[in-house]
Parts: C-alpha cells; sequence; structure tokens
C-alpha cells in the first residue's frame, strides 16, 4: 500500500511539475507587455555597447521614444564594447537577442550587418530610411537590396588634436599642409622630448587607423571604388601605389621622429598618460574621442579633429565613416514597434541630440550644411566641398585584412616588415 | 601498521578479494562503495566535458562563423594551419614557450628548494615570500611586468640611472626579446609552485642518508646525484608534466604582455585559437587550431608519462 501510494504521489508529481513550470513561465512570459487583443508587446529591449560607462547617447534615445509614446517600455542593456559582438552573436544565434541592437556595419566584424543579416536574423527595415545613409555608405547596411540597419551618426577617422598645445611649442599642422611639412617638423619637437603623434604601437587597431586615415588620401581619394575593384579582382594591394604610398609614409614618420619614443611597443595608456602630460599633441582615433577627452578635462583642453596631411601631390581627404548603427530583431515579436523606434533614432531631432551626446555628425544630415560642433569646424570647408571618402575598412571582406594591415604597419616600425609583406599579407587575408 | 574495518570493507568492495564465508564475513561488505555509483558523475562529465569536446572538434571539419548555416570542408582548416606562416611561427613560439618555461620553471624551483629545504632559519618566510606571485592572476601580474618592461617603466629607468643606458630597449616591441620577456614572466610566477613540489619530494629523504653518503665522502653534488635526485623523481616528474602542458595553453601573458606582437613575434596557438575564433569570427578554423592544440598537448603529454612511467 505505501508502495502504492508513493507511485500515485510521483504520478501526481509528474503531472503537477511540468504543469506548475508552464504556469511560471507564462506568467513570466506576461511581463513582456502582450496585450490579449493581438496586439504587440510594447515592451523590447535595446542592446547597446559602449567603451565608456558616462556614454547616454542610446539611453537618452530610449527615453525619448517613451516620453513621446506613453505606454512603450524599452529595457535598455549596456554591454562593454570589448564584449559586445561575441556576446551580441551568442544571443542571436541562441535566438535570445535584443530587439533593437546596436550593430557594426559592413560584414568585417563578428556580429555586423552583413554576418548577421546572411544568416537571416536581422529584421528588413523600410526602405524609405534609406534616405538617411550617408553617401557611400548604403551597402555598409544593405543585404540583397534590403535595409537592415541604420546608422546613429557619423564620424571621421582623424587625428585627435590639441592645436593649442602644438601651437605653443611652434607646430603647424592644418587641413592643408602635407606630409612633408610635417615631417619637417618632427625633428624639433622629438628635440624637445616631445613628438607630434602618439601611437599605440602594441594595439594593431591603432596604426590601422592611422594607416586607412593616409589611405584615404593616397588610395581613396584617386579611386573611391577601390574596395569594389579589389573584390572584383580588378586590382590588389600589392599592386596599387597609392598603398605603397601610405605604408612609405608610416615609415617616414617614423625615421623623422613623429612618434613617442617607445611607440610600437606602447599601448593606449601611453596615448592618454602622453596627453595628458602634454608630452604629445595628437593622435589617431574616431572623432568621437574629442569630447570624450574634452568632457574628461571639464573643459581645460580643447581638441580639433584633422585629417591625415595627404603627401605633396596628393589631396587630401577626410576618412568619414557611419559604421555603428541600429538594427531590429527578425525574431522580435514587435515588429512595427521596433520599426517604429529604429526611424525615430534618426528623425531630424534625435540625429542632432545623439550626435551632440556622442560628439559626432548628425546622421540623415547634409553634410555640407550641416551644424558642426567647434571640434569639427577646422575641416568644415573639406566637408562642405564633399573633400571626404568613406572608411575604406567597412566594406572589406572579414577582419583578418585590417590586422593585417595594423599589425604590418608596426612591422614597419620594428623593422620586422617590409612594405610588400604587409601588402602580401592584406591580400592574402583579403582572400582567406 | 593495522588496517580499521572500515577502511578493510572499503578495499573488500573494490578490489578482488576471495569469495567470503556466510555470515561473519558478510559485514565487511557493508556498502563502501560500488562502481556504479560513480555513474552520475561519469555521465554528468561525458555529457558536459567529453561530447562537448567531440563536438567542438567537429567544427574543426567545417567553415562555421560563429552564426548561421556551415559546410563541411574535410580537412582544408588543418591545410591552411601548416601553409601559413604566421600559425607555423605561433607553433614555434609555443614549442619555445613551452619547453623553456618547463627548464627555467623546473631549475630554478628545484635550486629554491634545496636552498630553503633546511638549515635556513627564514625558510618558512622565504617560501610564504616566493610562493605569494603563484596565487596571484596571471593577467595581473602580467600588466605589472608590462609596466615595468614599457619604454619608459622602472626597468629602462634603472638600467639609466647605473650608467647602462646603451642596454635600455624596448623590451615589450623588440621582436628579439620580446618572446624572451614573456618567458621571464612566466617563469617568475611559477617558481613558487615548482619549489612546493620539490620541497614536498625533498621532505621524503631521510637525512640519514645523506649524512651516510657525506660520511662515506660524497660532495654535495654527489650526494645531489647519487641520493636526493632519485628520491625526488617522482616530484620531477609531476613538476614538469604540469608546467608542461601549463607552457603549451600560455594565454594570458601573451595577450596581456604583447598582444601576440610585434607583429605576430610573440603569437602563440592559444592566442591564434581565440584572435580567429572571437575576433575573426572563423569559428570552423579556430576549432581546428584548437585541436591542433590539444593534439600537441596530448602527445607531450604522454611521452613525459611514458618516460618518466617507473619512477612514479
Amino acid at each position: 500500500m505505501t508502495f502504492s501510494i508513493a507511485r500515485h504521489r510521483r504520478r501526481a508529481a509528474a503531472v503537477a511539475l511540468p504543469l506548475a513550470t508552464g504556469l511560471l513561465l507564462a506568467a513570466c512570459g506576461g511581463e513582456d507587455g502582450s496585450t490579449a487583443n493581438g496586439e504587440e508587446p510594447q515592451t523590447i529591449t535595446l542592446s547597446y555597447a559602449s567603451a565608456n560607462t558616462g556614454e547616454k547617447a542610446y539611453e537618452t534615445l530610449a527615453q525619448d521614444y517613451m516620453k513621446a509614446h506613453p505606454g512603450v517600455t524599452i529595457k535598455t542593456n549596456r554591454i562593454a564594447l570589448n564584449a559586445y559582438n561575441q556576446t551580441l552573436t551568442t544571443q542571436m544565434q541562441a535566438g535570445n537577442g535584443p530587439d533593437v541592437m546596436y550593430i557594426n556595419a559592413g560584414t568585417g566584424q563578428a556580429g555586423s550587418v552583413g554576418q548577421l543579416g546572411k544568416a537571416g536574423l536581422l529584421m528588413d527595415l523600410d526602405s524609405s530610411l534609406k534616405s538617411v545613409l550617408p553617401e557611400g555608405t548604403e551597402e555598409l547596411y544593405s543585404l540583397d537590396g534590403k535595409l537592415l540597419g541604420v546608422p546613429s551618426a557619423v564620424t571621421i577617422s582623424a587625428i585627435v588634436y590639441n592645436d593649442d598645445l602644438a601651437k605653443q611649442n611652434g607646430v603647424t599642422v592644418t587641413p592643408s599642409s602635407t606630409l612633408q611639412d610635417v615631417l619637417s617638423q618632427c625633428g624639433k619637437v622629438k628635440a624637445a622630448g616631445k613628438s607630434i603623434f602618439g601611437l599605440a604601437g602594441s594595439v594593431p587597431q591603432n596604426p590601422g587607423i592611422m594607416a586607412m586615415e593616409i589611405a584615404s588620401s593616397t588610395v581613396y581619394g584617386p579611386n573611391p571604388n577601390w574596395n569594389q575593384d579589389r573584390a572584383a579582382g580588378k586590382t590588389t594591394f600589392a599592386q596599387t601605389q597609392g598603398w605603397r604610398d601610405a605604408l612609405q609614409a608610416v615609415i617616414d614618420l617614423n625615421k623623422s621622429g613623429c612618434f613617442q619614443d617607445g611607440a610600437a611597443g606602447a599601448g593606449f595608456d601611453a596615448l592618454t598618460n602622453g596627453a595628458s602630460q602634454g608630452k604629445l599633441f595628437g593622435f589617431f582615433a574616431p572623432s568621437g574621442a574629442t569630447k570624450d577627452i574634452m568632457d574628461a578635462a571639464q573643459g581645460h583642453v580643447k581638441l580639433i579633429a584633422l585629417p591625415f596631411p595627404a603627401p605633396q601631390g596628393t589631396q587630401t581627404y577626410a576618412a568619414l565613416t557611419a559604421n555603428i548603427g541600429l538594427a531590429g530583431n527578425a525574431k522580435t515579436k514587435s515588429p512595427k514597434l521596433v520599426q517604429d523606434f529604429i526611424k525615430f533614432s534618426v528623425s531630424p531631432d534625435e540625429a542632432k541630440k545623439f550626435a551632440d551626446a556622442q560628439g559626432s555628425i548628425p546622421v540623415g544630415s547634409d553634410i555640407a550644411t550641416s551644424d558642426l560642433l567647434p571640434q569639427y569646424q577646422p575641416i568644415a570647408d573639406m566637408l562642405k566641398n564633399k573633400q571626404y571618402r568613406p572608411f575604406g575598412i567597412d566594406t572589406w571582406p572579414n577582419g583578418q585584412v585590417y590586422d593585417a594591415l595594423g599589425s604590418g604597419a608596426t612591422g614597419l616600425l620594428t623593422g620586422q616588415k617590409t612594405i610588400d609583406d604587409v601588402l602580401k599579407a592584406m591580400d592574402a587575408a583579403w582572400s582567406s | 601498521m593495522t588496517m580499521t574495518e572500515s577502511q578493510a570493507g572499503a578495499v573488500g568492495a573494490t578490489a578482488a578479494t576471495p569469495k567470503p564465508a556466510a555470515g561473519r564475513q558478510r559485514a565487511y561488505r557493508i556498502g563502501y562503495g560500488y562502481w556504479w555509483w560513480a555513474l552520475p558523475a561519469v555521465a554528468l562529465m561525458l555529457a558536459f566535458i567529453y561530447a562537448t569536446t567531440a563536438s567542438g572538434a567537429f567544427y574543426a571539419f567545417t567553415n562555421w562563423t560563429g552564426i548561421g548555416s556551415f559546410d563541411f570542408i574535410g580537412l582544408k582548416n588543418f591545410t591552411r594551419i601548416f601553409q601559413t606562416e604566421e600559425l607555423t611561427g605561433a607553433l614555434v613560439n609555443t614549442l619555445l614557450l613551452a619547453f623553456g618555461f618547463v627548464l627555467g620553471s623546473n631549475i630554478l624551483g628545484l635550486l629554491f628548494a634545496l636552498a630553503l629545504n633546511r638549515g635556513l632559519k627564514t625558510r618558512y618566510v622565504l617560501r610564504t615570500l616566493l610562493f605569494m606571485p603563484v596565487v596571484i592572476a596571471p593577467i595581473a601580474v602580467s600588466y605589472i611586468w608590462k609596466f615595468i618592461f614599457a619604454f619608459d617603466g622602472p626597468l629602462n629607468e634603472t638600467l639609466g640611472a647605473v650608467g647602462l643606458k646603451s642596454w635600455q630597449r624596448d623590451w615589450l616591441a623588440d621582436p628579439k626579446l620580446a618572446l624572451l620577456a614573456v618567458l621571464v614572466v612566466m617563469v617568475w610566477q611559477n617558481i613558487g609552485f615548482t619549489m612546493v613540489i620539490y620541497l614536498a619530494g625533498l621532505a621524503t629523504v631521510p637525512v640519514e642518508l645523506e649524512e651516510a653518503a657525506a660520511l662515506d665522502g660524497a660532495g654535495p653534488l654527489r650526494r645531489f646525484r647519487s641520493v636526493t635526485m632519485p628520491m625526488i623523481q617522482p616530484s620531477i616528474a609531476i613538476a614538469t608534466t604540469l608546467s608542461l602542458i601549463q607552457g603549451l595553453r600560455i594565454f594570458d601573458q601573451v595577450i596581456a604582455l604583447t598582444g601576440g606582437g610585434p607583429a605576430g613575434a610573440t603569437q602563440t596557438l592559444a592566442t591564434e585559437v581565440y584572435q580567429h575564433t572571437f575576433v575573426f569570427s572563423n569559428f570552423g578554423f579556430g576549432a581546428a587550431l584548437a585541436l591542433v592544440l590539444s593534439v600537441l598537448i596530448l602527445i607531450f603529454t604522454v611521452v613525459q608519462q611514458y618516460a618518466t612511467r617507473d619512477r612514479l
């Protein structure tokens, strides 16, 4: 008899446990804001990456939308920049990704528009949003003619430059300077124990962004479609004189003492330390860094964004990028709400607010006439005259090419590599 | 030496024993462990370690990017590994670091163990001081050393201060020195660990035996070679095996000190696995690299176990 009661209890438990679990899950599921009449849930999630804990641009965007749309809840989730791509990829693969996500444009990185788009995980966006895409960036957010994301802001890959400090030390670099103008001033600065540029050679992205800034003039200036030509097999890195000129410029800058001592092994800490001690005047970074640093210095430092001066006889171009944006999850239960939120993010008012918070240029605005922040004033004319090119790496096929460029540029400084070695490695990485 | 009843029972349950007589003998068979008791643990280990490892190994034969579908591409990933100069360089670096680590940490660990074995009054304090780096996270130790090795860091400052300015180097950016710098940090942190293993081994060497050898006229070196060494062979086997495995899978120190640079000069198989899998999203290729690393560790460990089999 005891056995029988125990068996009945076990049977009851076998039925009750899944039932209870199901009820609990259902109860949890009800918290997403779904309604009984078949309308989509009015609560969505937004994940974004940030290296700066004080960055509030996406938080403000979510708050503004909720204020303008009572009844809607946007749960934001800030993820550290260095862990974001991997986290997003894992979540999307597992089917529990956010409804709206910060995303890298192009195909080069993990969790980028191209990669998630190919896997069918991104929502098709209203094609009318194509109008907000800056010139030359449509392919970064599209796949097979469908729009899968929109940029959040436009930045320039630039020299983040302390012009006042440089002038106090008798150094003048302007948007109209040439590479030779810079090289001629490096020696005297070096003799004074300072340097015009800081370089974090141990982090491949830093020499990489520097080389790309130079290549914007030497490669993409004369041939804006160089990436398409490379993809079509019409050219290679090794066959392009512009790439050789860009890498030769890196060697010349090093030989002329334009970088700080120990640049090849330096990390980002060397840049922040050098800049804060007044030992270097500029370094290579996205232009949004100007605002971060000026905010941190509480107005004691004034920085500007400069394009890298091209070699004599070559026109200087700024490297423009819109490689950070928003995309929607194809599996969201609130597709209309997600579409509307993404549309809201690029509305003129919100785009301006976002750009001001990030120190960037508003997306969707006419860059030529946009109300630029003070750090962009020195290059206002360049932007007005469309003297810019899309940042080349955004449409490279994978991240290995950029890594080959960055670590190769460091190899040029240490003497481990020749220009041919670097270009050959980049061609190999392109095809891998 | 006597054996308690419970110990006898445990042995009886696992070892082949003569069939017990009924009655009194049966009392010794009261459950002290049956092989099937281990089944849940074995099942969990199979499911969470071996099955997952095997499925990871499967991806080594695919072109999976970490998301979406994939194709089976046979041995292409492995062919690419052995045809890529940077990756064969990483393999060489891994072996250099591993064997340098085994030699450096074991020789120095043994020397410190011999020095602090007995006699010295401050030996307990010194042992603690030498063991302290072991308990600090390798990544933290590496960042401290990165600061020391920096171009304007304390090492170069000290060299300059003592008139050795010509010895100043960009330690972590010099392709000839960067690997050595990584090795120095690895060995420095592990000396305390191998020292403790050797101290345990030295504790088993009877003082009388050494005294007898000394009375027979054996000098310190002869005593070490003929008395101490043979008696601490098990410690040598354990310490070298553990340090070899640790050296082959080296990751934290390289990432923190050099990031694999300058220009790939300090890349190892483990850092390449990380880079290809998580930075470049080549999960299939990363899995192939991880498989090569695992096989390498397995081969060297088996060889080492075989070489020291009769001494353990």
